[in-house]
């Protein structure tokens, strides 16, 4: 017997509530209509200081509004996207809640992010003469520190358990909820508040665009005309306990590529390897999933090798969608805010669709759903893959 | 928590001190005598391709590659760092005060905070999980528990490395480092012949971290401001076991205790 038999199943936890934001909106609502009928939040690109002709999915209505009292030193872009998420579905209040059922020290956190508070930072390198100290007044530790955005949450909620941040690129979320489930499983916390937050950030847009991959229309995943990404920004938060009512993290799977930091071998076996250990862990065959959330980014490559992954995997391939033509690519907070859509449209009885998917590519070995349907998903598996050949899925169920 | 786990290789690196021997020498008496000018040169890469990667990246390679052997292929790596390739993203962050405004495509995609991690697995042809944490000047202590939950979740070794390296200035003066260092753990959930140690690891309340002076180890390396530095008591322990715990931030009220014993002497 090995000692993994002593820990809790995995699918004792329970998912007991989840928020999203993005340019879609705010909340479970917004993305339930958008999911059924297509919409696309992505808007042409005004992003201060991004001469880009590109298209961005902007999160609205953060930039005015109080911020917490005393927690001033925290105020960037993505503390207030993160501060949308908790005020959105009265996130906040199941955070309270499970604080006081399991005690400020039981209830930890693990948020992913790629950039953090950068966006803060890269005025005040731009407001910077060139020469000496930067502004006196900007704090690393508060904005552009990895850790920050965590920190900004646990002080906000009140969670004194343990927590750190996850960055590993766009898998960085994905990646959280896989840590939040250890922290629970192995009995260091009773529940943890797990997520990604990202910002809209000239590093991301300039950094895409110097690599040719962000699209001059809104992106179109799997379509024959992709022509790369539309960047997002945003913020998913699970909150993950030991038990109560909710879907639950039936597996998950993380590999490494070991081949570059920015493309993926054609085959996409880093990939396969990851959805093929989210089903051993959930003890379930590739015909018991009834959707898959791709990754599906819309770059040409990116996109080649996740369609060959996922025809390797699943000898008939279930319902499967990208939905970054409807909220872009939230880069580190991708897994999380993507996570939590896919258990909406689950529980709303709807079959997302590809947004900005007309023409499917035909050499591609999967054509996945360009139209939104309904129809009963009972688990999923959702893909997220980052720089640095990271790659993650993870496999929900509905309870 | 409460959790065992054996040390079956360990790994540091900073300027004049490029291996663990080299560390155990100085914590030893031998005087510590860094180079004016140090490259950290991992043996694993190309000159011409390390040379593309950050300081950052290279030191904790350097680290990763003296544990590889104490571990399996496809074993999970744990990558810990607070500022990651803050050096890296300094450059970018010049390059968005020029106009028009360009940014090299090896730059960027070696400007995540999980670069060292990713180079790494290449480096190793290394397919396994592996992970990138940050807790500011907690993050030794995240790294150590990251690691210890992974090992124990699947019950198998995992590969830890804690690393840091000074960022270049405006940035240094907001997070200033004295050196950049890394240190490096093959963590098993089992002993096995080549156990250096055990260590027995517990999250309890908050307490006062272990003071890295108590290592010894010269105060450029004690006393830089790298949160590397917390691990010198606990590289010190491994070959030099001795009564008393050692202590490690975590974030939130609460600290991890690592009480350690020698594998040698039974």
């Amino acid at each position: 017997m090995t000692r993994t038999a002593h820990l809790p199943p995995l699918d004792e936890l329970a998912i007991t509530a989840r928020v999203a934001v993005s340019c879609i909106g705010h909340g479970r609502d917004a993305h339930v209509e958008a999911m059924s009928s297509g919409r696309s939040g992505l808007t042409p690109c005004d992003f201060p200081g991004a001469a880009i002709p590109c298209w961005i999915g902007q999160v609205s209505g953060i930039e005015q509004g109080a911020f917490p009292r005393g927690l001033a030193a925290y105020d960037n872009r993505a503390t207030r996207i993160a501060l949308a998420g908790l005020e959105a579905d009265g996130f906040a209040a199941r955070v309270a809640a499970a604080i006081a059922r399991w005690g400020s020290d039981r209830v930890g956190i693990v948020i992913g992010t790629s950039t953090s508070g950068v966006e803060k930072l890269e005025q005040v390198y731009r407001r910077w003469s060139g020469d000496g100290p930067l502004d006196p007044a900007y704090s690393l530790r508060h904005h552009n520190d990895h850790h920050a955005v965590t920190a900004f949450l646990a002080e906000h909620l009140g969670i004194a358990g343990v927590g750190y941040t996850v960055s590993t690129a766009c898998s960085s979320a994905a990646k959280a909820l896989i840590d939040g489930a250890q922290l629970v499983r192995l009995g260091l916390c009773d529940a943890v508040l797990t997520g990604g937050v990202d910002s809209l950030c000239l590093t991301s847009l300039y950094g895409f665009e110097g690599l040719e991959l962000l699209s001059r229309a809104p992106c179109r995943p799997f379509d024959v005309r992709r022509e790369g990404l539309s960047i997002g920004e945003g913020a998913g938060f699970l909150l993950i306990e030991r038990e109560g009512d909710g879907p639950r993290l039936l597996g998950y799977g993380e590999t490494s590529d070991a081949v570059s930091m920015s493309t993926p071998p054609p085959d996409g076996a880093g990939a396969q390897a990851a959805m093929r250990e989210a089903l051993a862990r959930g003890g379930l065959a590739a015909a018991e999933i009834g959707f898959v959330k791709l990754h599906g980014t819309g770059t040409r490559t990116n996109d080649a090798a996740e369609a060959a992954a996922v025809a390797a995997v699943f000898p008939h391939v279930p319902p499967a969608a990208s939905l970054k033509g409807m909220i872009g690519h939230t880069l580190g907070a991708a897994g999380a805010v993507e996570a939590v859509l896919c258990l909406d449209a689950m529980e709303a009885g709807v079959v997302p669709g590809t947004v900005g998917l007309d023409q499917p590519d035909p050499t591609l070995a999967i054509a996945p759903g360009a139209r939104p349907s309904t129809g009963e998903i009972r688990r999923a598996i959702c893909n997220a893959f980052g720089f640095g050949g990271s790659n993650s899925a993870l496999l929900f169920g509905l309870a | 928590m409460k959790a065992r786990l054996h040390i079956d290789g360990v790994g540091f690196a900073a300027p004049g001190l490029p291996t663990a021997e080299a560390l155990r020498g100085h914590l030893e008496g031998a005087p510590f005598a860094p180079e004016a000018e140090w490259k950290p040169m991992p043996a694993s890469l190309a000159r011409r391709q390390a040379l593309r990667l950050s300081e950052a990246t290279r030191v904790a390679i350097m680290a990763a590659e003296q544990i590889a052997a104490a571990l399996p292929a496809d074993c999970p790596w744990v990558f810990a760092s607070s500022t990651g390739e803050g050096g890296t993203l300094n450059e970018i962050l010049l390059a968005l005060r020029s106009d028009p405004i360009m940014i090299q495509p090896l730059r960027f995609q070696n400007a995540v905070h999980n670069a060292a991690q990713g180079n790494w697995s290449i480096a190793a042809a290394n397919k396994g999980a592996m992970t990138s944490v940050a807790a500011y000047d907690a993050t030794p202590g995240i790294g150590f528990l990251k690691a210890a939950m992974q090992a124990l979740t699947d019950d198998r070794p995992v590969g830890l490395v804690v690393f840091d390296a000074p960022m270049p200035p405006p940035l240094h003066d907001k997070r200033p480092f004295g050196l950049a260092m890394a240190a490096a753990f093959a963590l098993s959930p089992r002993r096995g012949p080549e156990s250096l140690a055990a260590l027995d690891l517990a999250v309890v309340a908050d307490e006062e971290a272990t003071a890295p002076s108590v290592s010894g180890a010269d105060p450029r390396l004690a006393d830089n401001g790298n949160p590397v530095r917390m691990l010198l008591p606990l590289l010190r322990r491994i070959h030099r076991p001795e009564d008393g715990a050692i202590l490690l931030d975590l974030p939130g009220s609460h600290a991890l205790r690592i009480t350690v014993s020698g594998c040698r002497d039974g």
